[in-house]
């Protein structure tokens, strides 16, 4: 990579391979969720059971936090001027890294095994690692420009929420496995393992994607600049004062900050909602719309968390973790996924010297519109069966049909792609 | 300029509103063609409304306009400001070409929207304009985040005078075009 050049050549983008390989795997998990939800029926009684450690981890590890660096390894040069040096050996072993760390993980969790549980970490933490490792290396590399966009800032914030919420998990882990994480109170490491995770990397990353994404590409009004400058940093800060007080257990301080956080949280969701009914397109497709339901959906379990529940056992915080995971970040990564799989197939056969089909061509409407009709299904019966958890069988069998409509859809997209590469241009085809 | 001024599109006016609206300051390369790019958006999202609904004469001259309005935002690029940039860093072979080229890739789909509206096929106009839409976007984000900030750098020392020239050209279709 040139310095002449920084991250605007089509040098700088990653081979096809390097993020796909993240997008195909990623449904494989979802899958699993729902095949999980039929096994263990009774799992979304409580957020404390194993089987919903289990899940959550399927959900949150195996499809969000995959498709998240399968992004950013394509993004991160267009949007912040962020190469990595070698994409495809990166995305090569973090994806490994991270699909045996996800297996251990889980498989930890719901077979009780802590040999399965420390690997299953130590996979995850070293794949990680090494992506966060490559991301900072390329980002001391990359040239200093002022940049006019926040963009660039709250996605390194975003990383750094990504360190801490690994530092927190592998202490978890230790804790579980070997008697030996950080002292703390078992339900205090949880909630800050999961805030940082879900907030500072998860959120961060959402807004700081959304500051650019949302008003180009939904040609909507720029979002509020105080908002684009100040949300990250204040969540950040709001996130380690939360962290501190409930450490130090000044429980009123927490309880402040922790409305607070929701604000902020809610705040974002609400206003991409009103920046989104603001859009000059007349024709909103189905990742708009998917992408709209997300937004509900992260404004409503961001809602629910401020309601008191008395007990561990309550449905809140099921509910609220059905609506932030799987509605919220679930829709909005499934919408992204259908405008960056077909575009990117689209750009990688027109820099071969090809001719490609259109990205509808390539992912017809249709498609993508019924899948995301099946994931807002999919949503109410989880719902449903947070509130019943018999209902839990039910909910998985539309999670399976919701994941398995999505990798059809995926490879559809790739076996477009590789149907229109000549045939020589097959064997040269990145692994 | 010759060329340029002959362009007709929409009144300077049109394309300012989102500066106006957001207060921002018309002082800097980057914040001039960061708004004519959302000016050139919101003509886009106009052909789509009059394809939507099935106008297809209204779509033809929305479409005109929003083809000579990017046409217009290439020219500036292509023949004021990317020359400025090239003279004063030697990155003849850098990250202006690379743009070059996607201008050449965009203008492709131009034509291709236009064939899919003079066919009155809705369908094959979707397809075209969603991929150019996305092409635009990932390459306004190329340049709104790294080669505009990196031209109000480089160009510091004749930034106001490059963008006043810029301006005047990006707008030319005021003083000679028509509302679309």
């Amino acid at each position: 990579m040139s310095g002449a050049n920084p991250g605007l050549g089509y040098d700088a983008t990653p081979p096809f391979s390097a993020p796909l390989r993240f997008f195909l795997t990623a449904p494989l998990f979802g899958i699993a969720a729902g095949l999980l939800l039929i096994v263990d029926g009774g799992l979304l009684a409580s957020r404390w059971t194993p089987g919903t450690l289990a899940l959550v981890h399927l959900l949150a590890v195996g499809f969000l936090l995959q498709i998240m660096l399968g992004a950013l390894i394509q993004i991160l040069p267009v949007v912040a001027g962020i190469t990595l040096t070698a994409p495809l050996r990166t995305a090569r072993l973090t994806h490994i890294g991270l699909n045996l760390g996800a297996i251990g993980l889980t498989a930890g969790f719901q077979f009780g095994r802590p040999s399965l549980l420390l690997g299953g970490a130590t996979f995850l933490g070293l794949g990680v690692t090494g992506f966060l490792c490559s991301a900072a290396l390329a980002a001391i590399r990359a040239p200093k420009t002022r940049m006019a966009s926040h963009t660039p800032r709250d996605l390194r914030l975003a990383l750094g929420g990504l360190t801490v919420a690994l530092l927190l998990g592998l202490s978890l882990v230790l804790e579980l496995g070997l008697g030996r994480g950080a002292p703390l109170p078992l339900a205090v490491a949880v909630n800050l393992h999961a805030t940082w995770a879900l907030l500072d990397w998860a959120g961060l990353l959402l807004a700081a994607t959304s500051w650019v994404v949302v008003p180009m590409f939904q040609i909507t009004p720029a979002y509020p600049a105080r908002l684009t400058r100040y949300w990250a940093p204040t969540v950040t800060v709001l996130l380690a004062a939360w962290s501190v007080a409930l450490v130090a257990n000044v429980t009123t301080l927490a309880a402040t900050m922790s409305v607070c956080l929701i604000g902020a949280a809610t705040g974002f969701a609400v206003i991409t909602l009103r920046q989104q009914a603001r859009s000059r397109r007349s024709t909103p497709d189905a990742s708009f719309r998917a992408f709209r339901l997300a937004m509900l959906a992260l404004a409503a379990g961001a809602a629910l968390l401020a309601f008191p529940h008395p007990s561990d056992a309550d449905h809140w915080p099921v509910l609220a973790g059905i609506l932030i995971l799987h509605g919220g970040f679930g829709g909005a990564t499934s919408a992204m996924l259908y405008k960056i799989v077909p575009f990117l197939a689209w750009l990688h056969l027109t820099q071969a010297g090809i001719k490609a089909p259109n990205v509808k061509k390539l992912l017809p409407d249709v498609r993508a519109r019924t899948q995301l009709r099946v994931h807002a299904a999919a949503l109410a019966t989880l719902l449903a069966a947070g509130l019943a958890p018999p209902l839990g069988p039910v909910a998985g069998i539309m999670l399976i049909v919701e994941f398995v409509f999505l990798q059809l859809n995926l490879v559809h997209v790739v076996r477009k792609w590789r149907a229109h590469l000549p045939r020589a241009g097959l064997s040269v085809t990145p692994a | 300029m010759g060329v340029l001024t002959r362009i007709k599109v929409v009144p300077a006016s049109m394309r300012k509103i989102d500066s106006i609206a957001e207060g921002a300051p018309m002082s800097t390369l980057s914040t001039l063609m960061t708004d004519d790019h959302r000016a050139c958006d919101h003509l886009f999202a106009r052909v789509e409304t009059h394809v939507a609904a099935g106008d297809w004469s209204a779509a033809r001259t929305a479409m005109r306009n929003f083809a000579d309005a990017l046409e217009l935002h290439f020219r500036a690029e292509e023949t004021q400001l990317f020359p400025r940039f090239e003279a004063v860093t030697g990155f003849s072979a850098g990250p202006t070409a690379v743009m070059r080229a996607e201008h050449a890739e965009m203008r492709t789909f131009l034509d291709a929207m236009s064939a899919a509206i003079d066919a009155g096929e809705a369908d094959d106009f979707g397809g075209e304009a969603e991929t150019l839409m996305i092409m635009i976007q990932q390459h306004n984000m190329k340049e709104e985040n790294i080669l505009y900030p990196m031209c109000d750098d480089r160009l510091a020392l004749e930034r106001d005078a490059l963008a006043a020239a810029l301006d005047t050209t990006l707008h030319a279709r005021a003083t000679h075009g028509v509302a679309a």
